[in-house]
């Protein structure tokens, strides 16, 4: 630069100065030259038809630090641990905040996150973990994607056997996790699994040294073990089984059987990882030394080994079942050359050595809390025994130890020490409850008893809302009755002992169904369930059946009670579900001879307004079929019956046709419905002229009672039903009866339409014909009970009303002039009707003297209103016409009558 | 000629009508039949279980030829017989005990084959599947169980496997009232109906419930279309409802579901129902003593026979061979030989009886059928077949000793060839050995 400054100079002074020089300063800007377009842009904002996707972020969603799904994935797969981690907390919050941004993009996420699977650093492998458990999972748990699960497998598996025991450790925790939300997954790579865990539990030594990380993979092994199909031994009974879902009887059926049947390569598995559990408690047992005391995480691994023992041996029963019933019935049983797939050949032998251990130390007295522990690991084994027990044969001695134990857990000698071992200890005695019958029917007779007695102790001391009662109950039931499986008998009733701890069983099954309740229905169901069994299959005459029908007497608190003073306390029954009713009254069909104490409680039951009509036919029909095959009196069911329809609430309302009375009406059709019920109940009886002899004794008890005028046609149309023609009533009934049914016509005649000729509702004919349809077959059958009838009627118009004011009956209270109207519009009635027409004729002299009275009131001025004596002088004129058409007044009556007027 | 029978349990007789033309045929005295409790033998005759008041412990069965009003044969069975059915061959008459003991019996020798503990508490209804192997029966105790006839005459069967009965079915939790099966023997459905209501349907082949089907009344009688698509129930109320068994029935049903309607005539309840022949007539027995054809396509009663004022409880359709036509042709010369030979077989007996005497009969007697009569021996298999097996063993041994003898001489034979060629041995040895001998001494010579 330096150089070629004065060259320039140089040469400047040898040019003339043909230009103008302009001389210009560095880093100055030029002025525009004159002609230059404007080449500016002004505008107040720049709209672009799109963004791009990749700088712009605005619109997306962002984890907290602002970055993309897509950015976050590619971040996983950074060298630098801290960056993975964050972009695995960073897909969470993401995830947490856009939910559907998951859905859309599941495959990619899990594509990405799988890797990270077995990712050296541990922190990421555990926030990896977490977001899968707390987020993914969770989330995706609607669409269960197999595909997704076999994208991941691969690479746990790779985990599995990778070097490092961490990863291995947190692939089989990975497995787990995934096991969890879909569990059919295990079945797909059961065998790779086991193998897995095979290896890894072998080697445990080396790698499982912590106690943490042993229990880690023994929990995933458990619950996939708990996948396995088993004898599920269910405490409750599935009684109600839902059938209705089946369309077509005919019909081919699509389902394929669910369950998977290739289980050959996961027993020979099992085979193998069997002796290693075992191998790896017995490790544990040193541990189990006097002196020192059990740590939580050894504790831990002890339990979750029995665990996998006891299911694997279980998986192996079932193995057994299964073949034996796959060959139907007929086959030997025990036939061991043909079931070698089932591993019955290798475990026993360690099992044996296994059981060998069994009271882990009770000697000493450790601190409560280890005993517990201890107690936790003995019922485990137990249990483990208890399953084995079918295919083991085990010494004398160890029996007894396992016996001895059982029956102190029982009695309750063994308790927890710590608060919550109450509850624990329901736990396990649920578990061991179902083999006890099994047990019982297995061992020596001494420990029967003692197992019994225990047994026995043990469901009486049980409070009612436990949950043990339903394994209490499956457990009697078992050793009740013969089995449904098989039929026989498990326990031998003839020995004294056992019958009386059956007979001990029976009793409490009522009283602890009256202690219930309606707390518990589904338990209500499983002990009337119980009882039907128990009455459907005690051996006829057996102290089993004399026992049942001891029962009732206690069960009469349950259907109801009457107390002291007359009140009605009404028992569980009431408030049962309809099923649990249902069942209950078909307890009653197996009593051998139903008690009338019995049928007291549920009569009172049947008059309850709560009770539901179908429950109550359900009664009726039940009764009358104890009745037919002789387990109920003749005379006690006629008179409950009676009682029956005599004492039925009938809403009262006479208003058919309004809405809001929609419910009396029910309750009215009710009652005729059960009138009709029972009337058919009597007439399949046989021999009417007893039954009517019975039925009218008892109606006639209960007719002075004054019953409501429903309830008194209820009871004529029994009687009816089972008359004759002539009648076969007696004299005194005839005139107890006349006295009811003059007022009972009164009271029927104010639903008798006003005028014939008038169209009237055809519901209130039908009422009317209802009432007055019975009474017309009782006179019909009997003028004496006519002519009695027409002259009380007579009196009743005559009588002073000052004489009737003393007497309260609503009946009475009816003034004079509507009782005429009413006493007229009956005889019309009756006039309309030609068979009582001609009955009407023979009894001239009941009519005059009405129409006398009548004539009498219309002209008794006092006490009667002006409107009063024209409707009775009305009435009157009605009267006499309607008696003229009998054709029955000769001239000198009919003189006599118009004297009056 | 397919007539109609129906008894009841006050002495009413039973009834017999023609069910094409109405006319009432014999009638057969002094029955006071058990539910379920007639039944025609192989259509030669008829056969009834007695009520009985409870004090006698014994139960009776009758039997009574069809051109004979009185009772022929009466037999007393160690207890009460409550239902009773014969196979269709009427080899065997099968009854259910108020014990719940089921009785087998072969009709021609009234011996019983076999008694059996069946239920809890007494039998109320049995049935013969179609093709007669498997027998289904209902009890008291709402318990129906399903027996297949070779199980139940194998001892050792029996006793290897867990249980005597094919199907035990406790859905039911009162009395069981019917039972019907459908076509098609072991893989058929019956269906049965109970006190409580309900009327379920159950698969032979699976052994478990299909359906169950509530009704407004307890069904008392059931009986399945012939095409099974439906069946038909007689209720309490006197109506005889139709299920469906097929089709997915409309939710509009006034009766309840898979009810698809009714029967009606306002009788009082219906406690027998029957099938004609051709399927068609369907026959209902009421309590009211009346017994109805129905026309069962087009639901309109066809004809009504009145048997007594007291209820009905049974009602048959059989075939009924035509003996008027015989009997007045053979009047003259039969009524003489009939009176040697008596037409109906002896009365059953009341035990089983002693395992000697069974070896002595057949194993099978078949029934005479009506149409041959001329056959009159009833024909042994069984003793044919044990002379024929003796002989066959007597031959036997003629042959093995004409064997021994056979081979006794051959054995001789081959001795005196041994002989022979042992001493030819010795010749050659002897004529060897001197050759020998002989070389050495011209040698040493």
């Amino acid at each position: 630069m330096a150089r070629s400054k004065p060259s320039s100079s140089k040469k400047q002074p040898k040019r003339g100065v043909d230009f103008k020089k302009i001389k210009r300063k560095i880093g100055r800007k030029l002025p525009p030259p004159k002609n230059a377009t404007n080449t500016e842009i002004k505008s107040k904002a720049i709209i672009l038809p799109e963004q791009s996707v990749a700088s712009e972020r605005a619109g997306l969603a962002v984890s907290k630090k602002g970055l993309t799904l897509k950015e976050l994935l590619q971040q996983t797969s950074h060298h630098n641990a801290k960056v993975r981690r964050d972009a695995l907390t960073g897909i969470r919050d993401l995830v947490l905040k856009y939910p559907a941004e998951l859905t859309l993009h599941k495959l990619a996420i899990i594509e990405k996150l799988r890797e990270r699977i077995s990712d050296e650093d541990k922190v990421v492998r555990e926030t990896l973990y977490q977001l899968l458990k707390l987020v993914i999972f969770p989330a995706l748990k609607k669409d269960v994607p197999g595909s997704l699960i076999s994208l991941m497998m691969a690479y746990i598996f790779n985990g599995m056997t990778h070097l490092a025991t961490d990863i291995r450790l947190m692939a089989f925790k990975f497995f787990d996790l995934v096991v969890q939300h879909y569990p059919s997954s295990f079945f797909m790579y059961a065998e790779k699994v086991l193998q897995n865990y095979e290896d890894i539990l072998r080697k445990n030594h080396i790698y499982l040294q912590d106690r943490s990380k042993l229990k880690n993979a023994l929990v995933g092994l458990v619950r996939c073990l708990s996948l396995l199909p088993c004898n599920r031994r269910t405490v409750d009974p599935s009684y109600g089984k839902n059938t209705e879902t089946q369309g077509s009887l005919h019909a081919y059926e699509l389902e394929v059987p669910k369950e998977h049947t290739d289980f050959s390569s996961i027993i020979k598995r099992l085979e193998d990882i069997l002796p290693i559990l075992v191998n790896c408690f017995q490790d544990f047992i040193p541990l189990v030394h006097p002196m020192s005391s059990l740590d939580a995480q050894s504790f831990d691994c002890m339990l979750y080994l029995l665990r996998s023992i006891d299911l694997s041996v279980k998986f192996f029963l079932y193995g057994i079942d299964k073949h034996q019933t796959d060959f139907g019935v007929t086959k030997p049983t025990y036939n061991e050359k043909d079931m070698p797939v089932w591993g019955e050949i290798a475990t026993p032998v360690f099992l044996r050595k296994f059981l060998e251990v069994f009271p882990l130390n009770q000697l000493h007295n450790t601190s409560g809390k280890d005993e517990d522990k201890f107690f936790i690991l003995n019922i485990e084994i137990t249990e483990i025994f208890l399953h084995s027990n079918e295919w083991i044969f085990t010494s004398a001695i160890l029996m007894e130890r396992f016996l001895e134990f059982i029956e102190n857990l029982l009695s309750g000698k063994i308790r927890f020490n710590s608060r919550s071992g109450k509850a624990l200890q329901e736990k396990h005695l649920t578990s061991l409850l179902p083999f006890i019958p099994r047990l019982v029917s297995l061992v020596a007779n001494t420990w029967k008893s003692r197992l019994l007695q225990a047994f026995t102790m043990a469901f009486k001391d049980c409070k009612p809302e436990s949950t043990l009662n339903l394994a209490f109950l499956s457990a009697i039931e078992e050793m009740l009755l013969p089995s449904k499986r098989q039929g026989i008998l498990l326990l031998d009733a003839s020995e004294p002992e056992i019958l009386d701890h059956q007979i001990t069983w029976i009793r409490e099954l009522p009283v602890l169904l009256v202690r219930l309740g309606d707390t518990l229905s589904s338990l209500s169901k499983v002990i009337l369930h119980l009882l039907l069994r128990l009455g459907q299959y005690a051996p006829m005459n057996s102290s089993l059946a004399w026992e049942y029908d001891i029962m009732q007497h206690t069960l009469g608190e349950f259907y109801s009670m009457c107390l002291d003073d007359g009140s009605i306390l009404y028992g569980p029954f009431m408030k049962l579900p309809k099923d649990c009713q249902e069942l209950s009254v078909c307890c009653l069909y197996y009593f051998s001879s139903l008690d009338s104490l019995l049928l007291r409680s549920l009569v009172y039951c049947c008059l309850c307004d709560n009770l539901e009509p179908s429950v109550l036919f359900r009664i009726i029909d039940v009764l009358h079929s104890a009745y037919k095959i002789g387990h109920l009196q003749l005379v006690d069911l006629i008179s409950f019956f009676v009682t029956l329809v005599a004492r039925w609430k009938v809403l009262p309302g006479r208003l058919y046709t309004h809405v809001e009375n929609a419910k009396k009406i029910s309750n009215r059709e009710t009652f005729k419905a059960i009138t009709g019920a029972v009337c058919s109940c009597l007439r399949q009886m046989g021999d009417d002229a007893l039954i009517f002899q019975i039925v009218q004794r008892v109606i006639l008890d209960e007719i002075p009672l004054n019953p409501p005028i429903d309830n008194l046609c209820g009871m004529l149309r029994l009687l009816v039903i089972l008359d004759s023609r002539p009648t076969k009533l007696s004299e005194q009934s005839i005139i107890i009866l006349s006295n009811s049914i003059s007022e009972y016509l009164i009271d029927a005649a104010s639903y008798i339409p006003e005028n014939g000729d008038e169209v009237t509702d055809s519901n209130q004919i039908s009422i009317c014909q209802y009432y007055l349809v019975p009474c017309f077959f009782l006179f019909d059958r009997s003028d004496k009970l006519l002519n009695l009838v027409l002259d009380l009627m007579g009196s009743s118009i005559g009588e002073d009303n000052s004489s009737l004011a003393c007497n309260h009956d609503t009946q009475h209270t009816l003034d004079l002039s509507s009782r005429i109207v009413a006493v007229v519009s009956i005889l019309l009635y009756m006039h309309q009707d030609i068979k009582i027409r001609r009955r009407l004729s023979s009894c001239k002299g009941e009519i005059t003297r009405i129409l006398q009275k009548m004539r009498l009131q219309s002209s008794n001025e006092m006490g009667n209103t002006l409107e009063e004596r024209h409707k009775i002088q009305f009435s009157f004129d009605r009267l006499k016409i309607a008696a003229g058409q009998l054709n029955c007044w000769d001239a000198d009556e009919l003189k006599i009558i118009s004297l009056f007027e | 000629m397919e007539v109609v029978i129906a008894s009841s349990p006050v002495d009413a007789g039973i009834g017999c009508w023609d069910l094409h033309s109405g006319a009432e045929q014999l009638r057969y005295r002094s029955c006071t039949s058990t539910p379920h409790g007639l039944a025609c033998v192989g259509q030669r005759f008829l056969v009834s279980s007695q009520l009985r008041d409870s004090s006698s412990s014994s139960g009776t069965i009758l039997y009574w030829s069809w051109n004979k009003p009185q009772v022929e044969v009466k037999s007393f069975p160690a207890e009460p017989i409550h239902p009773l059915i014969s196979n269709s061959d009427g080899t065997y008459i099968i009854g259910g005990g108020s014990s719940g003991a089921i009785y087998f019996w072969e009709v021609a020798s009234g011996r019983l084959l076999k008694r059996w503990h069946a239920h809890y508490r007494a039998a109320t209804c049995l049935f013969l599947s179609d093709d007669e192997s498997l027998l289904v029966s209902g009890a008291e105790d709402g318990c129906i169980r399903v027996w297949s006839l070779f199980m139940v005459f194998d001892d050792i069967g029996m006793e290897m496997a867990k249980h005597p009965y094919e199907y035990s079915f406790s859905e039911h939790t009162l009395r069981v009232t019917d039972v019907v099966s459908g076509y098609g023997g072991c893989n058929a459905i019956i269906v049965s109906a109970s006190e409580d209501r309900t009327c379920k349907v159950w698969s032979l082949s699976r052994g478990k419930l299909l359906r169950s089907i509530d009704f407004p009344s307890i069904i008392d009688a059931v009986a399945l279309d012939p095409g099974e698509h439906v069946f038909y129930a007689g209720a309490r109320d006197g109506k005889i409802y139709i299920a469906a068994l097929n089709a997915e029935s409309t939710p509009s049903n006034i009766y309840g579901k898979h009810i698809i309607g009714s029967l009606s005539d306002n009788s009082k309840g219906v406690t027998c129902l029957a099938f004609s022949m051709d399927g068609i007539l369907l026959v209902s027995g009421s309590e009211d003593g009346t017994i109805r054809v129905w026309d069962a396509k087009t639901r309109n009663i066809v004809r009504i026979f009145r048997l007594a004022k007291g209820p009905i409880n049974n009602v048959l359709v059989v075939r009924r061979p035509l003996y008027s036509n015989f009997q007045t042709s053979a009047n003259s010369h039969a009524s003489l030989s009939r009176r040697h030979v008596p037409l109906l077989p002896p009365p059953l007996s009341k035990y089983v009886n002693s395992t000697d005497e069974i070896v002595d009969s057949g194993a099978i007697t078949v029934p005479q059928t009506p149409s041959s009569d001329i056959m009159d021996a009833p024909y042994l298999s069984s003793h044919v077949l044990t002379k024929q097996i003796s002989e066959l063993q007597q031959q036997s041994s003629a042959a093995t000793g004409m064997e021994v003898d056979r081979l006794k001489l051959d054995c001789k034979r081959s001795l005196e060839m041994v002989q022979k060629w042992k001493e030819m041995f010795a010749d050659l040895h002897k004529f060897c050995v001197d050759e020998l001998l002989g070389n050495d001494q011209t040698q040493t010579q």
